[in-house]
């Protein structure tokens, strides 16, 4: 994973993009989990629903301003809390000399599921159950590597 | 960063602009010359001096504070507060022991800032601003190479801490200039006595600031306060 999306950079998330969305689809979920990290694991680090099943991806550098606007492709989508109890993307930051494995989790349901502001990986996966028709991953991994010191 | 609840109030002066705090320092002359004026060219705001903090270090602070209680559409923040220089003025005194900590801390805050944005944090936008404030709060800064001291998070506890002192505490104690903070949560001041008719007020948000300190009270004289702790010594 390049270091722009991990706080090693400047922890903007990610650009994603997807195809091949079941005939069908009402709107699309997100989530990016490590399951080599918490207790107990997955320690999130991104959660966002309500994505309009037109989008065909999401933007880089959603906002971390609760109150900005998502971008037009994406409008109405919510960001969810992600282990830090924030509604935003922050990147890996695995222990260093460490590789750790990020699942990046698109989910394509057939409703227009009634789900709520601030929703934990957990309660987004409950409140999906039963309405996922389709399912896309991505799985980059990243090393924290001892940095160096400015000079 | 948890942004606070803030109620309307009714304000008569509007928001200073944060810009007001110019963050690009002025050239400073060589040794040899000195410098008493700005260069020539549009006049500089005039800057309060630091006891305690470098140029460097008060810029970082200040910048920092700005953004944990940012000037907004909700009014002054913490830099009209004057919660930098509240704490400067405690580390020459009642915080002094942790000179060396802010001392350490702000070196690994800009060494992060540098290794991550590519940039000083006064030179970085107000989004990404809050997004390396984020990271050291949450402990993601400290694998980062940038040396903070144990994990990240103690140095922005520490920060966040004394800011909300500076913009929160008795204006005694030289923040919270103006009555900003109390102002900003709708605290009316510092009353010994309420009146029915104040609580009626208060209740509907009617109740004018008194904007008084504590010590503006006799009762609350500083030399009284020593004199009744001493009277009154605890085991611990």
């Amino acid at each position: 994973m390049a270091r722009d999306y991990t706080p090693d950079g400047r922890n903007i998330s990610p650009p994603l993009s997807w195809s091949s969305v079941p005939a069908g689809t009402k709107e699309l979920a997100v989530v990016c989990a490590d399951f080599g990290a918490g207790a107990p694991p997955p320690w999130v680090h991104w959660v966002v629903y309500n994505i309009p099943a037109t989008a065909t991806g999401l933007p880089a550098e959603l906002p971390i301003d609760p109150a900005a606007s998502m971008p037009p492709a994406i409008k109405g989508a919510t960001q969810g809390l992600n282990g830090w109890r924030r509604p935003i993307y922050r990147g890996p930051a695995p222990p260093v000399g460490t590789t750790h494995v990020y699942y990046f989790t698109v989910y394509a349901l057939d409703a227009d599921v009634d789900l709520k502001p601030n929703l934990t990986r957990a309660e987004l996966l409950e409140a999906i159950d039963g309405h996922i028709i389709g399912r896309g991953e991505l799985v980059p991994t990243y090393e924290r590597r001892p940095g160096k010191t400015a000079p | 960063m948890k942004v606070i609840s803030r109620r309307e109030l009714l304000r008569t002066a509007g928001a200073v602009g944060a810009a007001a705090m110019a963050t690009d320092a002025f050239p400073v002359a060589a040794p040899s010359t000195s410098q008493t004026t700005p260069p020539s060219g549009a006049a500089a705001a005039p800057r309060e001096a630091y006891e305690r903090l470098t140029a460097t270090e008060s810029d970082m602070l200040e910048a920092i504070v700005a953004r944990l209680i940012p000037t907004d559409a909700n009014g002054p923040g913490a830099i009209e507060a004057r919660a930098a220089h509240y704490i400067d003025r405690a580390l020459a005194g009642a915080l002094a022991d942790q000179l060396e900590a802010y001392r350490a801390g702000f070196a690994a805050f800009d060494r992060y800032c540098r290794l991550s944005r590519g940039k000083p944090f006064v030179d970085l936008s107000a989004t990404d601003q809050d997004s390396v404030l984020i990271d050291v709060e949450s402990g993601s800064a400290t694998g980062s190479g940038a040396g903070f001291t144990g994990s990240s998070v103690a140095f922005f506890n520490m920060v966040k801490a004394h800011t909300w002192q500076g913009t929160f505490g008795d204006p005694y104690y030289g923040g919270n200039a103006n009555f900003v903070g109390w102002d900003l949560i709708g605290y009316p001041g510092v009353r010994t006595m309420v009146t029915a008719a104040d609580q009626q007020r208060l209740e509907k948000n009617e109740l004018t600031p008194n904007h008084r300190s504590a010590y503006d009270f006799d009762g609350f004289n500083k030399a009284t306060a020593r004199a009744a702790s001493h009277g009154d010594q605890h085991g611990d």
